[in-house]
């Protein structure tokens, strides 16, 4: 049987539900989540793992110092080891538009106490030996050695097992089936396994948050894109950076076990929640990675799938309260990058829902924006 | 050293042999034949150590022998990680061993042919049921194509040299190395497309259709597209828990008939079998037949699991088979040097006191397999865990069809059972995809009630009786899904 009541019920258990379940069950919360599958089973376990700080907007700048920041004590704050590597980002420029728009966001970023540069051309295999500059076309690249990369599903477990240590309930195979609101103000959840009564929910639940928003009357503008991606055969270690580059929509990097993992967002790919692997995909990328790394010709793929991106209009993600339901709190919309910030939005999201404030401003992330017209587009997303 | 068999009761593996070639191991001339794998090269030289495992360099050796336990990688001509158990040796070759985690390959040059292939059905898998599902596809008329990662076609066929049981449709009296070549003559008489050496890497579903990669040795790509699908893809010998289970020396039963009945290497002076199930009397048998002294046959159930006439067999030649004993351990430094053997109680628990050690170099473990249906769970087939049929198995009804239009099993990765079944098998499932795709209906519809007749007989037998209990559950679930 499921918990009867409870303070607050998070729905999707994924790296943004369990660190907000970690985070508030800290702060003494009586918090229950549901997830329907296993943990981390969407979005979060299909991802590329890649912790960046290089953006183009402030608040996402913000947002990702302060999770790298906690992401350095992580392991010791959880007691688990999830693979976190600071081995830096390299993002590649391929035209004069995007050296003018990198050489911005490294002045801006700079601004902000990030640790970056903008490297020239000449300057890449110096921190990626075996890169084929001169074939990819690469002009030049910007560089932060603090950025990273962790294991999605250990860093995900490690929340979870550390929420339950902490009192939180943690419901896996469960299946939420309606929001119960009377008079605009949250009353239960229902589940397949049964029914919870708390006054606080948050949709956390990535591509599926607009069918979790739709039972209580709530239109999210998101919308869920299939991306793909692969790993190799494990290899000696060779390459510390997650290398990226949004002009041919593709990123890689090697685990700690030695696979290399990346993925390539197809330009032309409709909106669906299909997340069925595609041949078109294996070849594309295996041209783009040979292209990349000739070295990388004779190794073998092992392993391809493909996860939804759960995107918004300006690719930054919907925080905080909504104006229709009280106590229903989004956290949705990462438009592929919540892994990488999840650690300081759950903080964020616990402070909200404790304290009623937050610790960095997350106003201007609020559903709001988008029926305001308030609308300030993310340049650097792999889309 | 050279542990090559020239002189044998069944096989001639003198004829067998081909051209006399060298390559490299480790900047080493070592000699072999052509025809012969690198693994079963490297064997008959004396190399026992094919490997070392990645988390604690542990040492590994020769086990499945089918490419399926990745024991034997190593790299060839500047490429890591290839599977030395199914690719072919050829002169002047530069084998090394490597780390477990191998550099990045030096190599660059890169020569790739990318091969389109269409066909209404893809037969997976080119053992027994697939051989002959392939044969009835033809028959009736259907364009079809099989694809297998092995050397040659015909699976586990082409290793048994021992007589089938069973009825004369499903080939009894003969050896089964005979019937994969009375199978194959009829493939190649009949101009069948195949595809050897050539690995399925994936299944994608396209439209109506599936789309199938398979990767010739690292310069094919075959991108074949199908209306249909039969999946013939066997099973993985089982792995035992005891300590040093990994060491060299330990290998699958049918791993060991691979190695001596079709590369005519032998595989070690002593050996221990673990298990006395069909395989485990058969295979032990065929040792003695290959020179190898078999000191014991243990078997963890209180009865003999195979037939008697094998079992009887055995017996004859000398081969004690001790029941309710077990392997406790396996002794021995990087490669096996002896075993420590153990009486179980009436709870399968061992017995204190009762330990003792036999000194072998080799340890067969035949204690069953588990199909293997990568290729159904990946593109999407129901799948459900059976014990009675040795694991997981794709959800099907007893015309062999899955969860899935247009995509047919058979065989061992519908469940474990024989080589006769299997071939039975392959019938109905070709049949079955010809009626779906309205092909020669009638002539399919004559085929496949024959062949399920066939396959009745078959099971007749009480050692039957636990198979029919699985497949009866999984024909369950099928009705339960096709009725929603």
């Amino acid at each position: 049987m499921i918990k009867e009541k409870a303070e607050v019920v998070i729905v999707g258990g994924g790296i943004v539900g369990c660190s907000i379940a970690y985070n508030l069950a800290i702060r003494g919360v009586d918090v229950v989540l549901f997830e329907r599958s296993y943990l981390a089973s969407g979005a979060t376990g299909r991802c590329g793992g890649g912790i960046r700080q290089q953006w183009s907007t402030e608040e996402n700048i913000r947002l990702a110092m302060e999770s790298v920041k906690i992401f350095e004590g992580l392991e010791e704050e959880l007691d688990y080891h999830i693979e976190y590597y600071q081995g830096g980002y390299l993002v590649l420029a391929h035209t004069e538009d995007e050296v003018k728009q990198f050489k911005k966001n490294v002045s801006l970023q700079r601004k902000l106490g990030l640790n970056v540069r903008f490297l020239e051309a000449d300057e890449i295999n110096d921190i990626v030996p075996h890169l084929d500059v001169e074939a990819i076309g690469a002009i030049g690249a910007t560089w932060c050695p603090t950025d990273g990369h962790a294991n999605p599903f250990k860093t995900t477990i490690a929340y979870a097992r550390a929420a339950e240590k902490h009192g939180a309930h943690i419901y896996k195979f469960t299946e939420v089936k309606g929001i119960k609101v009377e008079k605009g103000e949250i009353k239960e959840v229902i589940t397949d396994k049964g029914k919870t009564k708390t006054k606080i929910v948050v949709n956390a639940a990535g591509a599926y948050s607009r069918e979790i928003a739709k039972m209580v009357g709530v239109e999210l503008p998101n919308k869920p894109y299939r991306h793909e991606i692969l790993a190799t055969e494990p290899l000696k270690h060779v390459l510390d950076p997650m290398v990226i580059s949004f002009h041919d929509n593709v990123y890689f990097r090697q685990t700690e076990h030695g696979e290399v993992v990346g993925g390539w967002g197809d330009p032309n790919e409709p909106s669906s929640y299909n997340i069925e692997s595609s041949f078109h995909f294996i070849v594309q990328m295996s041209r783009l990675l040979s292209r990349y790394v000739p070295k990388f010709r004779h190794v073998n793929i092992v392993r391809q799938w493909a996860g939804l991106y759960d995107v918004t209009p300006d690719a930054r993600p919907i925080l905080g309260p909504v104006e229709e339901v009280e106590g229903f709190i989004q956290a949705n919309g990462f438009s592929g990058h919540g892994f990488m910030v999840a650690p300081m939005v759950a903080k964020l999201i616990a402070e909200l829902i404790v304290e009623g404030k937050t610790s960095l401003p997350i106003e201007s992330l609020n559903l709001k924006r988008f029926r305001e017209g308030r609308v300030i587009k993310e340049a650097s997303v792999v889309g | 050293m050279d542990s090559r068999i020239w002189q044998h009761p069944i096989i001639d593996f003198g004829e067998r042999k081909g051209r006399e070639i060298y390559f490299n191991f480790n900047g080493k001339p070592i000699k072999a034949y052509e025809g012969e794998t690198i693994a079963a090269a490297l064997y008959a030289s004396g190399v026992r150590v094919f490997g070392r495992s990645i988390r604690f360099q542990r040492p590994r050796g020769w086990f499945c022998a089918i490419g399926k336990c990745s024991s034997c990688l190593m790299k060839v001509d500047g490429i890591p990680n290839v599977r030395t158990c199914i690719t072919l040796v050829k002169d002047g070759m530069n084998v090394e061993y490597q780390d477990p985690r191998p550099n990045l390959p030096e190599k660059t040059e890169f020569e790739c042919e990318h091969v389109k292939v269409e066909t209404d059905i893809a037969v997976i898998g080119g053992g027994p049921a697939g051989l002959s599902a392939i044969l009835s596809l033809n028959e009736l008329g259907v364009d079809s194509l099989i694809i297998d990662e092995n050397p040659w076609l015909g699976g586990q066929l082409i290793k048994q040299t021992h007589k089938f049981f069973g009825s004369k449709a499903s080939y009894a009296g003969i050896r089964g190395i005979k019937i994969a070549e009375i199978l194959l003559g009829e493939l190649r008489k009949e101009n069948v497309k195949s595809l050897e050496n050539s690995s399925v890497i994936a299944c994608y579903r396209e439209g109506k259709g599936f789309k199938i990669t398979a990767v010739k040795g690292h310069s094919t790509l075959y991108e074949i597209d199908a209306k249909g699908l039969l999946v013939a893809t066997g099973a993985m010998e089982n792995m035992l828990a005891f300590p040093n289970n990994d060491l060299p020396g330990v290998c699958g039963a049918g791993g060991v008939q691979t190695l001596m009945n079709v590369y005519g290497v032998k595989p070690g002076e002593n050996a221990l079998m673990v298990g006395a199930g069909n395989v485990g009397l058969i295979v032990a048998y065929q040792l003695a037949q290959a020179g190898v002294n078999v000191k014991m046959i243990v078997e963890a159930a209180p009865k003999i699991g195979g037939y008697l006439v094998h079992a009887a067999k055995v017996r004859r030649m000398g081969i004690p088979i001790l029941t309710r004993h077990s392997i406790k351990a396996a002794i021995g430094k990087d490669h096996v040097e002896g075993a420590v053997i153990t009486k179980l109680d009436e709870n399968w628990n061992p017995i204190e006191g009762t330990e003792f050690e036999v000194e072998v170099d080799l340890i067969c473990l035949a204690v069953g397999l588990t199909p293997s249906t990568e290729i159904l769970m990946q593109i999407g087939c129901e799948h459900a865990y059976v014990p009675e049929l040795g694991g997981h198995v794709a959800i099907h009804d007893k015309f062999l069809k899955t969860t899935l239009d247009n995509v047919y099993l058979a065989g061992d990765v519908s469940g474990i059972e024989e080589a006769s079944t299997a071939m039975m098998e392959g019938k109905i499932a070709a049949a079955t995809a010809a009626i779906d795709m309205g092909v020669n209906v009638e002539k399919a519809e004559n085929l496949r009630k024959k062949s399920l007749h066939e396959l009745e007989l078959l099971r007749s037998s009480p050692f039957s009786k636990r198979v029919i209990t699985g497949k009866e559950k999984v024909y369950s679930l099928m009705e339960e899904i096709s009725c929603g």
